[in-house]
């Protein structure tokens, strides 16, 4: 204890003595630490910490899946009784399904609903706040007007009111009565604001909401939830949902051919998307704090060589090798701790900006920031961190010294300590130009991604969501629409206004199952339902035939209008216009195909264009739509009141939501790309500062080390050019070397984040000769200066001193 | 072959300008042997650091074969020491990393010499000074007059015109230094202008002329009788 304290009181005292050392290295590994820390406060908030739910690890996400392909899909609600009957391995399910609908009062607002059945609040274990959650009861005919709210909406809409409960609130223009609010946090399915009991124990369809739905296996729109019996793993869990998805596609071999059913951990289902980008982030700032330690460890070594006559007279004194050591790591440990405060410092200050950039989900998940957790931690890593750096210098600084003792000051100029320096120097460089690479090809990625044409001109579009209550008929919805559409185009500033059940890039999706004719095979495609002037305010081209018009109307042939890929797909060589689809959706509807049109990127700007199939609004229903308005303007926003008004002019009960202009929307569909690219680049960023500051310091001390030696070839006929190009030469190959070693070291890792490119291969020959060229020219920048030192070196000093 | 005329060097101190040569004139003519002598400080090895042209910061005039010296930038100095001079050194600055060959070869690796040429200038260097044996030795594994030996082998390998050697024998014994001078004596013989600065008489007598430098200032030169007395010129 006592040594300790010695220790530590002549470790402050040296940290002391040289500040300009102290303040660089600390700084150094400050950038390190709060690259770590920042990027793992994320991990371990959103990838490692449990959710808010008792035993959370035991609730598990079900879902209809598609065996060929393994893509999840919503489960149908007869297939989620069949599952709750057959199952021995879970103790508990409970289906849920999100809608958006329209809260009234003074400010109507349209808020996201979920139907959950009874089951949905015991399985997740969490008490309500304030009055109940729902019950069995509730699910029965005329009992079933109650609804349970969320916190955030108890908050922002009713101003956190204990006298709420019981009180009656106009939902899609019904009277429901509230219940309960739920403590902050709740948000199993990432949706509700308010949940709804499902009449008839099964969440009802939204576009039929008054059918029985027990009875429908072709419809799937439910989320399925469920908690794994004691003991129960979930290896077998997916065995016997395995054999019932076996026994179910026998049985009902229409709707559930090559219907699996995936069970996965509920953490794992809302993280899988995140994962992988924290992980990268993660791997990326641990290249970061090792090239720190190793600007760190080349600093000690190079200090060393100064402090050796002190370390000698204490060898002499008779201090032990293991003393030694013990007394340099005490440094080197509380030195990391001095950088480890000022990173998490600078965490603190830095994760909140971060999450500003984030993906939605890394804040839904919980991702807060430096909390106490983090500060252990980081103070931890702290700790390692100094042990990690400072153990070689400190080996290094007690071996010399007891083997050579007191003899003179070395003579070589590329001496044991220099050869270490150098191979960290080597490492430093090769991490980074790893880091870079990594960094340069998600840029591309993500300029590629820039480049794909949606399908549509996103500019100039005002979009937002609207929608009438899921009760109104479908020709009370359709004249809604349309006679909104109408009062838009008489604002000024407004070119054109149109209504799509499924706008691009916005989350959500919905697809139906047809065939064609003189073909038994199945077919899949996205369905919307829009009206006629959508096409040509989205700017997406006709290819062929006619867009949708106001004469589609019911009574008239059903039609549709189908998109490029499904014409090309379900009718090669063929001219699809006039003939027919046939068993569409579960209506088994005949649509007769009436144009064609272009290619939209709905679900992502990367990923393919799907199948897709529009029907008219006065043909088809969809009780919740999304308008899309071409201004005039370069704000589109500016039109908001205008555009709101104008609603209510048609019906003052209606909000709108989700406002939006379509550049954000686009924008938004970018934004973990854009969020990893970002982090990847600044973490590359502070990999190559650091590792040309190390350049720079190995080059310049080995530089004051060689004064002697410069000076004798100067004497001997070296022209200031002879060695600047000496010194250069030297740390490019250093440079050089670490730059092979990581072009190589890259073609194995940059696989890794293969999935998080786009249009650019993970050994893309140009980002791979792009950033090689750009960190040896860092590098030569980083030798030029101590290059230039060099050749300032007066011979006569240099052999004056003998 | 050179001429300092009212050469002088000083240094600017925290006590004013320090002057460490003061009016040299000095003419030393081709195949010339001069020892320059004189107490520690005099300014010796500061003369010989101008004449190796290493030194920048002097005023006055050097002419080296009618060339002016004093109108020429850097990097001409540069070019005429390293085609001109050698220079050895009492502590001998080999280069600890490098080789016996290594080290000879370091003045040529300056040059534009082709590869081929430089390796015969080597051996033949090698052969000359009988230190083909020690080639691949570092100097670490040499004795002092070995290394010294090695010292003159490079400083010649060019067949620079100007040897200059500053206290050369400092460090050797007696038998060491001894033939160290003898082959001063033959470069010397065979057309290699000397400068030498030592503090030992029977080194000087291998020497044609000799001159004496005192605070700075050039006292005598057995060259030059009529050179004023030191403390006359100090008034
Ligand atoms: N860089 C310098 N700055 C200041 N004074 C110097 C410097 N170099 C040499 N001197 C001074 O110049 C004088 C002459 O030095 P030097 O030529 O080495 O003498 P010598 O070789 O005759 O012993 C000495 O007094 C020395 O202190
Ligand atoms: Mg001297």
């Amino acid at each position: 204890m006592n040594t300790i304290l010695t220790n530590l009181r002549y470790a402050f005292r040296v940290l002391r003595k040289s500040p300009g050392f102290t303040l660089v290295a600390a700084v150094t590994l400050a950038l390190g630490i709060a690259s770590t820390t920042a990027i793992f406060s994320m991990v371990d908030q959103v990838l490692l910490h449990s959710l808010p739910y008792p035993h959370s690890d035991r609730i598990v996400y079900v879902s209809q899946t598609d065996r060929p392909t393994g893509e999840g899909d919503a489960t149908s609600p007869a297939n989620y009784l069949d599952w709750l009957a057959q199952n021995r391995v879970f103790s508990q399910m409970a289906a849920s399904r999100g809608w958006q609908g329209n809260l009234g009062g003074e400010r109507p607002e349209r808020i996201r609903i979920t139907m959950a059945s009874a089951s949905f609040f015991p399985l997740f274990g969490v008490r309500t706040l304030l009055g109940r959650s729902l019950l069995p009861e509730d699910e029965s005919p005329g009992h079933d007007h109650v609804a349970v709210i969320s916190y955030a909406l108890w908050k922002r809409r009713f101003n956190a009111d204990r006298a709420l409960l019981n009180q009656d609130i106009t939902l899609n223009n019904e009277k429901y009565t509230i219940i309960g609010v739920m403590p902050p946090n709740f948000a199993p399915d990432n949706h509700g604001e308010l949940w709804v009991p499902s009449p008839w124990s099964v969440p009802a369809h939204p576009l039929v909401p008054s059918q029985d739905p027990r009875q429908f296996r072709s419809r799937n729109y439910l989320d399925v939830w469920a908690r794994l019996k004691p003991g129960v793993t979930l290896q077998q869990a997916r065995s016997e949902m395995d054999a019932i998805a076996r026994r179910l596609e026998k049985q009902y071999p229409d709707d559930n051919r090559d219907v699996a059913i995936g069970v996965t951990g509920m953490q794992d289902s809302l993280v899988s998307d995140v994962r992988p980008v924290l992980y990268v982030l993660l791997g990326a700032v641990v290249f970061v704090l090792l090239i720190g330690c190793a600007n760190v460890a080349n600093l000690l070594l190079a200090r060393g060589k100064g402090r050796s006559r002190e370390v000698s007279i204490r060898a002499a004194l008779g201090a032990s090798r293991a003393g030694l050591i013990w007394q340099l790591l005490t440094e080197s440990v509380l030195l990391a701790l001095l950088g480890g405060l000022l990173g998490i410092l600078l965490a603190a200050w830095g994760v909140p900006v971060l999450l500003t950039l984030a993906p939605a989900e890394i804040r839904e998940l919980g991702a807060v920031g430096v909390n106490t957790e983090i500060l252990v931690l980081g103070l931890l890593l702290s700790l390692a961190t100094g042990i990690l750096f400072g153990l070689a210098p400190a080996f290094h600084l007690a071996n010399e010294n007891l083997q050579e003792s007191l003899k003179e000051g070395e003579r070589g100029s590329t001496g044991h300590g220099g050869r270490t320096r150098s191979i960290l120097v080597v490492a430093e460089v090769g991490l980074s130009l790893i880091l870079l690479i990594g960094a340069g090809l998600t840029i591309k990625s993500f300029v590629r991604v820039l480049r794909v044409d949606p399908g549509f001109d996103p500019t100039h579009l005002l979009v937002f969501s609207v929608g009438l209550p899921s009760s109104a008929t479908p020709a009370q919805q359709d004249n809604f629409y349309r006679q909104v559409t109408e009062s838009f185009q008489e604002l000024p500033g407004v070119q054109l206004a149109g209504a799509v059940s499924r706008l691009p890039l916005s989350g959500g999706n919905s697809s139906r199952s047809f065939k064609v004719p003189g073909n038994d095979r199945g077919y899949s495609a996205d369905i919307r339902v829009s009206t006629p002037e959508y096409f040509r305010t989205m700017g997406i081209p006709i290819i062929r035939g006619r867009f949708l018009t106001a004469h589609d109307i019911e009574g008239s042939t059903p039609v549709v209008v189908v998109n490029e890929a499904l014409a090309e797909g379900a009718f090669p060589g063929q001219d699809p216009i006039g003939k027919f689809l046939l068993d569409f959706g579960p209506g088994s509807e005949k649509l007769q195909i009436v144009g064609v049109i272009g290619n939209v990127r709905h679900v992502g700007l990367e990923i393919a264009p799907h199948y897709e199939a529009y029907l008219p609004f006065g043909q088809a229903h969809w009780p919740s739509v999304f308008m899309a308005v071409r201004t005039r303007t370069t704000d589109p926003l500016a039109l908001v009141p205008a555009v709101q008004n104008a609603v209510w002019s048609v019906d003052k009960s209606v909000p709108l939501s989700d406002v939006r202009t379509m550049h954000d929307v686009v924008a938004r569909s970018l934004r973990q790309r854009k969020f990893t690219m970002t982090l990847l680049g600044i973490f590359a960023g502070l990999a190559v500062a650091l590792a040309a500051v190390g350049l720079y310091g190995v080059m310049s001390y080995s530089v004051v080390q060689r004064t002697h030696e410069i000076g004798i070839r100067m004497a001997l006929g070296a022209q200031q050019h002879d060695v600047l190009k000496m010194v250069v030469q030297r740390g490019m190959s250093l440079a050089g070397v670490g730059v092979i070693l990581g072009v190589a070291a890259s073609f194995g890792l940059t696989r890794l984040i293969s999935h998080l490119l786009f249009g650019v291969s993970p050994s893309d020959p140009v980002t791979f000769l792009a950033v090689a060229v750009l960190l040896m020219s860092v590098a030569l920048f980083a030798n030029y200066i101590p290059a230039r030192r060099a050749t300032q070196v007066d011979p006569m000093v240099a052999l004056r001193c003998e | 072959m050179i001429q300092l005329k009212n050469l002088e060097r000083s240094y600017k101190t925290a006590a004013g300008q320090f002057f460490v040569l003061r009016r040299i004139n000095l003419d030393i003519r081709q195949g010339e042997f001069i020892t320059v002598m004189g107490p520690s400080g005099a300014g010796k090895s500061s003369l010989l650091n101008v004449l190796a042209l290493l030194d920048d910061g002097w005023q006055g005039e050097y002419w080296f074969r009618d060339q002016a010296v004093h109108d020429m930038r850097r990097k001409q100095r540069g070019e005429l020491a390293k085609r001109n001079v050698g220079m050895v050194f009492q502590s001998y600055h080999l280069l600890d990393d490098l080789t016996v060959r290594e080290n000879i070869d370091l003045p040529l690796s300056y040059k534009d010499i082709p590869h081929k040429q430089r390796q015969g200038m080597v051996a033949d260097t090698l052969d000359r000074f009988q230190i083909v044996a020690k080639k691949d030795l570092f100097p670490s594994q040499l004795s002092g007059g070995q290394q010294q030996l090695v010292g003159v082998a490079r400083a010649v390998i060019h067949k620079p015109a100007l040897l200059l050697a500053d206290e050369p024998t400092g460090n050797l014994h007696s038998s060491q230094a001894k033939e160290i001078m003898e082959l001063f004596r033959d470069l010397n013989q065979q057309g290699t202008t000397i400068v030498q600065v030592t503090h030992s008489d029977s080194n000087a007598a291998y020497g044609s002329r000799t001159i004496q430098l005192r605070d700075g200032w050039m006292v005598s030169d057995t060259a030059n009788p009529e050179l004023q007395p030191y403390e006359a010129i100090k008034q």
